[in-house]
């Protein structure tokens, strides 16, 4: 009975048989082929289409296209130079998840969703809701921020939502989509309010800080940002959802379902919490 | 006798009520009432806008939508119309949802200036970008310039070729180069012209930028223009097409080749004087400010109000050698949820925003800050 072992041993002194008694042009081209062989994996890796889980961790560099022009979420470190922001944390924060770096890419923020498609960049973190009607071209991821109009009253307020806007003041800023909101509820809700427009956000805060207003309808960052937010705050449903999401390839669901593993095992062990406290918080007055 | 009496006295009435049914079905498109031919009453005929109707399907919408842009005293449109939409195949063409575009803009008294560009995949290799038009593509594109000159004829007077091409991304990711983008503009010109003689073609729309010498993502639009006159582009426009934004700039900042604002098309126009273009003139077919909270290139709702008339004023005023200036842009079909929202004049439900009215009021001869 042959032993398997045996049977390999000799196969392999046949092929070392065959390599030694052949001309050398032989092993040359053989060699030769094994090199362009491996360069051409190499190629494939390093400059073939990128966006996939595989291929972005054999590269080592997740490429992230974001336009730094958007704080507090992405813009450049008046020290360093740099991008800072919470997308750009959140960027690092997700590739650290998959032991590689994040490379960030800036562009303009209207290429953001082609480069994604066209694979010039593996993903696209900046701000960006979800765009159903790009669904063709790119994914979105599940939201990590909730951005959005909302309702904001001074803490104590008795106001628990828009029905008892009636009467009111509510303080917006002048053309903003928090004033849209506004005169929506008062035309298509038939609410009798007063719309007090002033000429920044920060202004219309300050009034309902202050008790010139009793509301005030306001984006949710702002409102986060704002430097009394400790004394405000958002009650009910966004009056206009607008949840901020991780693009990624449509032909990429390998990098999707990473993205969002991702964002889960950061939600839950609460970096994703610390991120958005670093960077969601009020200015300083 | 009698039925056959009442059947003939009617027959006429029915046969052309079956002859107009008929008519309105074979249109291929929604019916809708396009009422009496309007006019744009305003004490600045440069005034315009960039509408966005490329992906607007409601008739309603459409005809709302130039209504609005009569009303506010605006008399010229910049419309993209998408080639992939107006020639799916080779060779057949479907001007449908053009035509409901420019007869709806014509009806309210309005210019179009008609954008072109967006390849359809039969003129691209597969996987490239609808932004994607490599030389072996510029006889198919120049082909359905002539076409588009050729069905508009008389009703659209002014057609751009391309937008932006100094950026990868319009260029369809590749190197930016103007001796490139100067053939695709020499080989529309001539397929337009020999339709079309008429027909004002305009050249550039270039992004203003200062990307930096070697960027792969942008060239500069100074050194771009420069370089689509070193390629021969000169006798291939008869208007450049210029984008001017603001930026956080007033719109009486100075201009300078290291800083993007309002009046860096003055600097488009000295090169143009240098190369001998003194007598062409300059369409702004893009450009204005934003006004979003915390976006980093934004300015507060009363500085975009006061920086747009100005600019308005401006071209007006002082510089001649600019015949419209279209802001961006109009309307979104839907909202975009972004600092982009904070460029539009009106909402997706025609509501119209602050700038709006002040602009009312400015093109109507009022006091723009509606303190009267």
């Amino acid at each position: 009975m042959k032993q398997p072992g045996s049977e390999a041993a000799a196969a392999a002194r046949r092929l070392r048989a065959w390599w030694l008694s052949g001309p050398s042009r032989r092993r040359i081209l053989l060699a030769g082929g094994l090199v362009l062989a491996a360069a051409g994996v190499i190629l494939f890796i390093v400059l073939g289409r990128g966006g996939t889980l595989k291929e972005i961790q054999a590269r080592g560099t997740w490429r992230v296209g974001m336009d730094p022009s958007f704080p507090p979420f992405e813009n450049f470190d008046v020290v360093t130079g740099g991008p800072v922001g919470l997308d750009v944390e959140l960027a690092h924060a997700i590739s650290e998840q998959w032991g590689i770096k994040t490379e960030i890419v800036t562009l303009g923020f209207d290429e953001l969703l082609d480069a994604v498609a066209s694979h010039q960049v593996d993903a696209a973190i900046s701000a960006i809701p979800i765009q159903p009607e790009r669904t063709e071209d790119v994914r979105f991821s599940d939201p990590y921020v909730q951005a959005g109009v909302v309702l904001a009253v001074r803490k104590g307020s008795e106001l628990a939502g828009t029905a008892g806007l009636s009467g009111r003041r509510v303080a917006v800023e002048w053309g903003s989509q928090g004033e849209a909101a506004a005169r929506a509820l008062r035309e298509d809700g038939a609410l009798a309010f007063e719309l007090l427009p002033h000429e920044t956000v920060t202004l219309a805060l300050d009034a309902l800080a202050a008790g010139e207003a009793d509301a005030a309808i306001v984006d949710a960052i702002s409102l986060a940002t704002y430097a009394h937010a400790a004394e405000l705050a958002a009650i009910g449903e966004p009056l206009v959802s607008d949840p901020y999401v991780v693009i990624v390839p449509a032909d990429a669901p390998d990098l999707l379902k990473a993205v969002n593993d991702a964002l889960r095992t950061l939600e839950s062990d609460g970096t994703l919490d610390e991120i958005r406290a670093r960077w969601l918080r009020p200015a300083q007055s | 006798m009698t039925s056959g009496i009442r059947w003939r006295n009617i027959a006429p009435a029915v046969a052309v009520a079956l002859l107009i049914l008929l008519l309105v079905g074979r249109a291929g498109r929604p019916w809708v009432e396009f009422g009496p031919q309007q006019r744009v009453i305003s004490t600045n005929p440069k005034m315009g806008v960039h509408t966005r109707l490329t992906d607007e399907v409601e008739p309603w919408k459409i005809q709302r939508t130039f209504e609005m842009v009569r009303e506010m005293g605006a008399t010229w449109v910049v419309e993209y119309f998408l080639w992939a939409a107006h020639e799916p195949q080779r060779g057949v063409y479907d001007w449908s949802h053009a035509d409901l575009v420019v007869d709806h803009a014509v009806n309210q008294g309005l210019t179009v200036i008609a954008r072109l560009g967006y390849v359809p995949e039969w003129a691209r290799p597969k996987d490239a970008t609808h932004l994607y038009l490599d030389e072996e593509g510029y006889a198919a594109f120049a082909r359905f310039a002539a076409a588009f000159a050729r069905h508009f004829e008389g009703r659209v007077h002014y057609i751009i070729v391309w937008n932006e091409p100094n950026l990868s991304q319009e260029w369809g990711y590749r190197e930016p180069d103007p001796a490139e983008y100067t053939q695709l503009l020499k080989a529309a010109y001539a397929a337009i012209k020999a339709e079309a003689p008429q027909m004002q073609v305009l050249g550039g729309a270039l992004a203003p930028t200062l990307a930096p010498a070697g960027s792969e993502w942008a060239m500069d639009d100074l050194i771009y223009l420069q370089g689509m006159y070193d390629a021969g582009a000169k006798d291939a426009f008869d208007i450049l097409a210029a984008h001017a934004y603001g930026w956080t700039f007033s719109a009486d900042a100075e201009p300078g080749r290291d800083s993007v604002n309002w009046r860096r098309v003055e600097l488009l126009r000295e090169i143009m004087v240098q190369n001998g273009d003194v007598d062409k003139h300059v369409m702004i077919t893009e450009g204005g400010w934003n006004d979003h909270p915390r976006w980093t290139k934004a300015v507060r709702p009363s500085q975009r109000v006061a920086n747009s008339v100005r600019a308005y004023d401006m071209a007006l005023r002082e510089w001649p050698w600019v015949d419209a200036v279209c802001l961006w842009a109009f309307r979104y079909p839907r909202p975009a949820r972004t600092y982009q929202d904070y460029y539009s004049f009106v909402d997706g439900d025609f509501r119209p925003k602050p700038i709006y009215e002040a602009l009312q009021r400015y093109a109507a001869g009022l006091d723009w800050r509606g303190e009267q």
